[in-house]
């Protein structure tokens, strides 16, 4: 996987500094995502503050992960990762399906954020190997991604723990960032 | 009072942008017609047809064609993510439909998918473009058979017009984008989602 990201990547973003964010509530399979994806270290940093962000440095292109959700006395912090961002990979516990109206809502939130509003979204309903994950169509129902109408966005079916779907998820994002999405 | 002429003026001149939405079932080439209006209409590349791969979600295309703004929404068409379509009806200018004109096997799913479009009341008066894609394969069949094949019954008071198109080769692009602008700069539709738009903004000034 690490030699197949190389490909799609490297000459994605030129010189530029660039930053992906990889979001979701806890528990979702973020940061196996990113141990799968074997680019590199994940470097957790732990501030004083009190949110945690995990960052992956692959050459120009900075991938952090945090969890949404909980005490909203940080949430202000958060902005300080928002500049540069060219994409957001949004990651769902597709079989949580209690917590799909909270990941929804923290969704939109963060979409909803002025220095985030160039970005593509990359959406991994994920754990599909686990027992009553639901699917990708019904996944879109529920974080209603109709309502995403100014930028683009895909959504793919993934099994972090399996490797599966990943591929294909960033070989979207890879293409679409090179065609110059609206 | 500066506000109201403000308002009056930016009605009156502001460049309309135009969303037309790309319909049509999986394997059509809705994604082929929209990455090749990017490039005769832009400055983007546009992805080669042969990265293209089937889409699971939204993709937008921006272009400008004489001083006229218009934005594609281009939707997957895999028949688990079509029921996400109707959800972008009601901002709609204008509807491309695409048929791959290539295979006679997949009419009756596309002429039931499009019924099933033009069926929606939150599509009321919009602008059809049926288009029979894929002109550059040799068994693909004219825009009139397409059009004598689908005989559909519900499009009497509908503008709408079939025509042939390769997204492959860019065939048919140039009349398909002048066909729209023309009749969507003079549709009922398009007058009644800009006096909505103008309540809207007015309403949140």
């Amino acid at each position: 996987m690490g030699i197949i990201f190389t490909r799609m990547f490297s000459s994605l973003f030129g010189n530029r500094e660039a930053r992906i964010l990889v979001l979701g509530l806890d528990n979702a399979g973020k940061t196996t995502i990113l141990y799968r994806l074997q680019m590199g270290e994940v470097v957790s940093t732990i501030p004083t503050i009190g949110f945690n962000v995990e960052t992956v440095q692959y050459n120009n292109i900075k991938f952090q992960v945090w969890d949404l959700g909980g005490q909203t006395s940080i949430r202000p912090y958060w902005r300080c990762y928002f500049p540069n961002t060219q994409a957001i990979i949004y990651v769902v516990d597709s079989s949580d399906t209690d917590r799909l109206v909270i990941a929804k809502e923290e969704f939109h939130a963060i979409l909803e954020e002025e220095e985030l509003k160039g970005a593509v979204v990359l959406i991994f309903a994920n754990k599909q190997d686990l027992p009553g994950a639901l699917d990708d169509a019904a996944v879109t129902e529920a974080l209603e991604l109709h309502k995403i109408k100014n930028r683009q966005w895909a959504i793919f079916k993934t099994s972090a723990i399996k490797g599966e779907g990943l591929f294909e998820g960033l070989d979207w994002l890879s293409n679409t960032l090179k065609s110059g999405s609206g | 009072m500066f506000s109201l002429f403000y308002g009056l003026w930016k009605y009156l001149y502001s460049k309309t942008e135009f969303h037309v939405l790309i319909l049509g079932i999986d394997k059509a080439g809705k994604t082929t017609l929209l990455e090749k209006l990017k490039s005769q209409y832009s400055n983007l590349e546009g992805l080669p047809p042969d990265r293209i791969v089937p889409t699971v979600g939204l993709n937008i295309g921006r272009i400008e064609v004489s001083n006229t703004k218009l934005v594609f929404w281009d939707l997957g068409g895999q028949p688990g993510l079509r029921s996400i379509w109707e959800k972008y009806y009601e901002e709609a200018h204008a509807v491309i439909y695409v048929i791959d004109a290539a295979s006679p096997s997949r009419f009756e799913d596309s002429k039931s998918a499009l019924e099933k479009v033009l069926r929606h009341e939150d599509l009321q008066g919009a602008p059809l473009l049926i288009i029979a894609n894929k002109q550059d394969l040799s068994e693909a069949v004219s825009a009139e058979e397409l059009a004598r094949y689908l005989d559909l019954k519900k499009l009497d008071e509908r503008v709408y017009m079939f025509e042939a198109v390769s997204a492959y080769d860019g065939m048919g692009i140039k009349e398909s984008v002048n066909w729209l602008v023309e009749v969507m700069e003079r549709s009922k539709r398009t007058e009644s989602l800009r006096v909505r738009a103008g309540y809207s903004s007015s309403a949140s000034a």
